[in-house]
């Protein structure tokens, strides 16, 4: 944008009546009897006044997003109906003309495939859990497991940005990024929301910063991306022969120019920079401390499984996750890549689920021996689900899945969830036949679980309020303990 | 007489105002004001003092003055200005009652009653100027006066409780609560604790110094012993209950209840507190420690508290946490409306006990406190017990040991208590966990082990402990240790670490080839430093954990730069790595064959030739390539080289021919092949050929088909 019209729609209204009011005596004579009369909150400042609306059940999240989606009929939906019919086309009276993506539409047969893998049940509520994740069914009975999601997507990239961001189209603030907005943070040496990032073996998918964007909230409400090095904030340390001192005085002086540009330009991005080369000083401090991996006994290390050692591996991320959380961070968003099985399926889930499944589990039973998983809300799942027949090829133990938005299947554990299985699909698993949970219901429920009414939080930008459910969503009441 | 100028445009002014204030009072709830409204509403309270004192000051006037012709010509321009300035005041009033919360009744009758002042002193000017009968009347003069004043003083007294509270013009009761001196030591009186600040909040303004109802004076043992006019209070005559509880149980109705009507009441406990007392003898001398720990009257004394008053309750309910809130430390409502508050604080560093002692204002409001991983001394722990509200308390890994903690079960509403990672001692278990308010409590600690466990969880079955499942020592593998230098290439020498990121790992490692074990392979201790072609096998040992895979890594050494390079045969177009430079870029292409560091050759051999300047002796050829059978990539066959001083003539040096891959060798890793170069003889070409394999082998699913052939670097010495 040009900026000299920037700068002129920096100058509001309330800004110009704030900085006239000095040379106005009335005005000026008001200001002194009521000293705060002209520092009017701002959008911010009111929520963080009004928020939580009421009483939180989750102060903190834990996003372990599956990234490429997982396949439910492999791991959590069981269907041995798929595994009687196996090879048998599915039935058009079960599609009833559902769209297919691009690399499944030119099949002439959609034969079922049943999944090869052994089924059981675990837990009190007794939800079916695959042989590939017995560490993930040992934590059965604290799991929120929910068969019923469905998105509109068809392709990851929208899937993906519409569960992170409320709409398919990007520019939107991720979920971390309102609640960062909303709630801010609760240790104001770390950030509110941060992200990490780790690659499985299977077939990947991208992820993009845009998925953790501020959007049009302000900047410092950006997920933290923290690189899979074992410096995971990169350019955090000084360099050497820097005293903390001399650091203190660089920043002030700093400061004192970029409060001199802000008075001029009035641009509020100066402040967000203010503020964000205070947090990283603090960071300096805080982040060492938390990363170190010095003060976790080995029987924790034995429960996330030896790999967490190993830094930018998802059971690394998982443990410092876990530390991160523990130190406040409101909103800590994980992606594991390789979960976009079209062919192989069986095999790669193998790997993914190997990366993943122990991991998954520690955090949980970790955080509920710290006695900290009642107010942390961890999610587990992927942007859709995969389909019923088989993409590519099928034998009797290989085959491939493809997108499959209809049903898919993600667990909560944690601040505020009920454990159990909810909702269920046909015994085809391809249309849902009881409680169906729309990504909108989805960020509804999670936001009322950390106090937040997701109609009335909203954003003023462009000339209209935004939500982060837009102008939908459903609290789903049977996920609510 | 016509008005002055600017008294019509007042009277105009008010035909424009009144309407608009009529509007916006009863459609006020549908309208939203701006900002700029908002700051006039907050001149309400300043201005609205001017038409009350005119507003008297004319009712006094019509109340005054009996002698119908002296009235004031100046009445009407006044009341012309009181009329303004209530209904400007009424105005601003209605924009500052959308900024806050207030009592419905009390806004509405002063909203309504504010604005019928300021339309009555419009009708009032309107009489004066039109109506003859009311100027010449002084006793309805002297009527409308007496409404006037009352109607000011009783709707302005509403808005005064909406700003100061219900109790405006009540006592000041919060003073006295200020005075009252509440000892809490263990060794004080049971007096000193509970009964004589008790009778001094609720019974001084009576019975103490300034008067002395009844002759009876409550203000010190003595006095209490000796009782009033009617004897004593505690002792009553002919088995009658002691005169001073039957005064305090009768209804609050009787004319003889204690405290009177209208003054502070004693609460339920209080009751309870003084009645145990006398039952039990109404000792004033005996001590709180003396005392029955789990009497009745221990317990209500040990509790009490001087009640604050409902007015100063209100104010103090939702403090301003801003000034509580630091870096360190974050302070606030559990949400919005609630008057309970969450407490968390972070990086022990910057942690001492001042930063919690500060809280204190607000401590009885916090329900949830997080000190996890805090340096607590004995001294917070008292602070922490005095929090007397709290449901919450996360003390894992702070260090403290299970006695420093008794003083918490005093926290009856405390529901779970989170003490991980500290210091136990069966010993000191019961001292903590009998009679224990909490049922809920997270004691995960490596230190416990599970016989302990279960003879905890034994003793004390009322209580959920949370102690993981992560007590059992599974053996697992341990990760393999990291070779920390990024490096493969030996200009002169390298420097190298190994290490892992798990403290107190035994690295052991080899640099001959074979795999390293526990006893004999030598451990690493500090950098190593190698000058030729090594292979570095490294292996984590730790007692506990399976041993770790082999971590390997070749290091190649390279002295002598080529001058020029060219290739005969050129590689496949989909791998052309960066041409001749590939060879001696000093990057190594790992196992990923398509990152464009890589040379590709498809059923064909790799031949070049390099040149020097001046005639070079090379000792040795070294080539690094990559084997992924699944790709079809697979290693050389053989190397044969020649030297040659013009660069046509070459005489063959040496040939050397590598053994086949075979099916249960690794099928991706990646492999250097040497090739020694005899002879005493420089020159200045040297041309290398690289066989290819023409054939997969039959094991191989690609067979008889063409194999490729991946090289990525050359190194000579």
């Amino acid at each position: 944008m040009n900026e000299l019209l920037e700068h002129g729609l920096n100058q509001n209204r309330r800004k110009f009546l704030s900085k006239m009011s000095l040379g106005l005596g009335g005005l000026g004579l008001g200001s002194l009897m009521v000293p705060d009369m002209f520092d009017g909150p701002n959008e911010a400042e009111i929520f963080s006044k009004i928020l939580p609306q009421f009483s939180p059940r989750a102060k903190r999240v834990i996003y372990l997003f599956q990234n490429g989606a997982p396949s439910q009929l492999d791991l959590f939906d069981y269907k041995p109906m798929l595994q009687k019919m196996h090879g048998e086309d599915l039935p058009a009276s079960i599609r009833n003309g559902q769209r297919l993506t691009g690399m499944t539409s030119n099949q002439t047969t959609f034969p079922l495939a049943g999944s090869r893998f052994n089924f059981s049940q675990h837990g009190s509520h007794g939800g079916w859990f695959s042989e590939t994740i017995p560490h993930i069914a040992g934590i059965a009975d604290d799991l929120c497991i929910v068969k019923s999601m469905y998105t509109e997507a068809i392709n990851h990239d929208p899937a993906l940005t519409f569960f992170q961001t409320g709409a398919q189209v990007g520019n939107r603030p991720s979920l971390g990024s309102w609640v960062s907005y909303g709630l801010g943070s609760d240790n104001k040496n770390l950030p509110a929301f941060c992200v990490l990032l780790s690659k499985g073996k299977g077939n990947g998918q991208g992820v993009y910063s845009k998925l953790w964007n501020n959007g049009f909230l302000d900047s410092i409400h950006q997920g933290v991306q923290f690189s899979s090095g074992e410096e995971p904030i990169k350019y955090l340390s000084d360099p050497p022969f820097i005293a903390r001192s001399d650091k203190r005085a660089m920043l002030d002086e700093i400061a004192a120019l970029n409060q001199q540009s802000y008075e001029k330009i009035g641009d509020p991005e100066i402040v967000a920079k203010i503020q964000q080369y205070e947090l990283s000083y603090r960071m300096q401090m805080a982040v060492p401390e938390i990363t170190s991996l010095k003060n976790e006994p080995e029987s924790v290390v034995k429960m996330y499984g030896p790999e967490c050692l190993v830094p930018g591996t998802y059971a690394a991320n998982c443990l410092l996750a876990r530390k991160l959380s523990e130190n406040g961070v409101r909103f800590v968003q994980l992606y594991h890549q390789g979960w976009d099985g079209h062919g192989n399926l069986p095999n790669e889930l193998i790997g993914q689920c190997k990366d993943v499944d122990q991991p998954s589990a520690a955090l949980i039973k970790d955080l509920k021996q710290r006695g900290l998983l009642d107010e942390t809300l961890v999610i587990w799942g992927g942007e859709f689900g995969r389909t019923n027949y088989c993409q590519g090829p099928l034998t009797k133990d290989n085959y491939g899945r493809d997108h499959h938005p209809r049903c898919f299947t993600i667990w909560m554990a944690g601040g505020g969830v009920k454990p159990g299985v909810h909702g269920e699909t046909d015994e085809f698993g391809y249309n849902i036949n009881s409680l169906p949970v729309h990504v909108h219901d989805f960020h509804a429920t999670i936001m009322h679980l950390m106090g937040i009414d997701h109609e009335t939080f909203t954003y003023k930008h462009l000339g209209r309020r935004y939500r982060l459910t837009d102008v939908s969503g459903n609290i789903i009441n049977n996920l609510i303990a | 007489m016509s008005a002055p100028k600017w008294l019509a445009l007042g009277r105009n002014a008010l035909w424009i105002l009144n309407p608009f204030l009529g509007i916006i009072a009863y459609y006020h709830q549908e309208i939203n004001f701006g900002i700029y409204f908002q700051w006039l509403g907050k001149m309400h309270p300043m201005l609205l003092h001017f038409p009350i004192v005119l507003g008297l000051g004319i009712a006094g006037y019509y109340v005054y003055t009996r002698d119908n012709n002296k009235i004031s010509p100046f009445l009407s321009p006044l009341l012309t200005i009181h009329s303004l300035m209530a209904t400007i005041v009424a105005i601003f009033g209605i924009f500052l009652s959308k900024q806050g919360i207030y009592n419905h009744d009390l806004i509405f009758w002063h909203q309504w009653g504010g604005i019928s002042i300021a339309w009555m002193s419009w009708g009032l000017m309107t009489l004066h100027e039109y109506n003859n009968s009311f100027n010449t009347n002084f006793l309805l003069r002297a009527l409308v006066g007496f409404v006037f004043a009352g109607m000011l003083i009783f709707f302005t007294h509403k808005g005064a409780q909406l700003t100061h509270g219900s109790q405006v013009l009540s006592w000041p009761e919060e003073e006295i609560a200020k005075k009252i001196t509440v000892n809490m030591d263990s060794t004080a009186t049971l007096y000193e604790r509970a009964i004589g600040p008790l009778l001094q909040q609720k019974c001084l303004s009576c019975h103490g110094p300034e008067k002395e109802k009844g002759n009876l004076l409550l203000n010190s043992p003595d006095h209490i012993q000796k009782g009033g006019k009617h004897g004593s209070i505690l002792i009553g005559n002919n088995n009658k209950k002691a005169p001073l509880l039957e005064r305090l149980f009768l209804p609050l109705s009787e004319e003889k209840h204690m405290p009177p009507e209208g003054k502070l009441q004693l609460t339920k406990e209080e009751l309870s507190l003084l009645s145990y007392w006398v039952r039990s003898g109404s000792h004033l001398e005996v001590k709180m420690n003396e005392l029955n720990q789990s009497d009745s009257l221990f317990l209500l004394a040990q509790h009490w508290m001087p009640s604050v008053p409902y007015s100063n309750r209100q104010k103090n309910i939702f403090p301003d946490l801003k000034a509580y809130n630091s870096n360190y430390c974050t302070v606030s409502y559990i949400f919005t409306g609630s008057s309970d508050i969450e407490v968390s604080f972070y990086q022990r560093n910057f942690y001492a006990h001042e930063n919690l002692k500060r809280l204190s204002p607000i401590q009885s409001q916090i329900v949830n406190l997080n000190m996890q991983n805090m340096p607590l001394q004995e001294e917070d722990i008292a602070f922490i017990a005095r929090c007397s509200q709290l449901q919450k308390l996360n003390l894992n890994f702070t260090q403290l040991s299970a006695d420093q903690l008794v003083p918490l079960k005093k926290l009856t509403k405390l529901k779970s208590i989170s003490i991980c990672g500290l210091a136990y001692d069966e010993k000191n278990w019961p001292a903590f966990f009998e009679n224990a308010p909490f049922d809920e409590v997270h004691l995960w600690a490596s230190s416990l082990n599970p016989p302990q466990i279960d003879k905890i969880r034994s003793a004390y079955p009322r209580i959920n402990f949370t102690v993981g499942d992560n007590l059992k020592n599974d053996l697992i593998k341990i990760t393999s240790p990291i070779i920390d230098q990024d490096s493969s290439i030996i200009a002169s020498h390298l420097d190298i670490n190994i290490k892992h990121f798990l403290d107190g790992t035994d690295i052991r490692y080899t640099t001959d080839g074979t795999d390293p074990d526990s006893l004999s392979s030598p451990e690493f201790k500090q950098t190593l430093r190698i000058t030729d072609h090594t292979t570095l096998k490294t292996k984590a040992f730790k007692s506990g954990w399976i041993s770790s895979d082999v971590a390997q890594k070749t290091f190649y050494r390279s002295e002598i730069h080529p001058d020029t390079i060219y290739f005969i045969t050129q590689p496949d177009k989909q791998y052309p790595g960066r041409g001749t430079q590939t060879l001696i870029d000093y990057q190594l292409g790992d196992q990923n064959f398509s990152n464009g560091k890589w040379l590709g050759y498809l059923d064909e051999n790799m031949i070049l030739v390099i040149g020097f300047h001046q005639s070079k002796k090379l000792k040795e050829a070294r080539f690094n390539t990559l084997i992924d059978n699944a790709s079809y990539i697979f290693p050389l066959t053989a190397i044969k080289v020649g030297g040659s001083l013009d660069g046509t003539q070459f005489k063959t040096l040496n040939e050397i021919k590598f053994p086949p891959l075979q099916k249960d060798d690794k099928n991706i890793e990646n492999k250097s092949f040497n090739c020694p170069i005899p002879g005493e003889d420089s020159y200045k070409f040297y041309r290398f050929t690289l066989s290819n394999l023409k054939k997969l082998p039959d094991w191989h699913p690609g067979k008889n088909t063409p194999a490729w052939m991946f090289i990525d670097e050359l190194f000579l010495n």
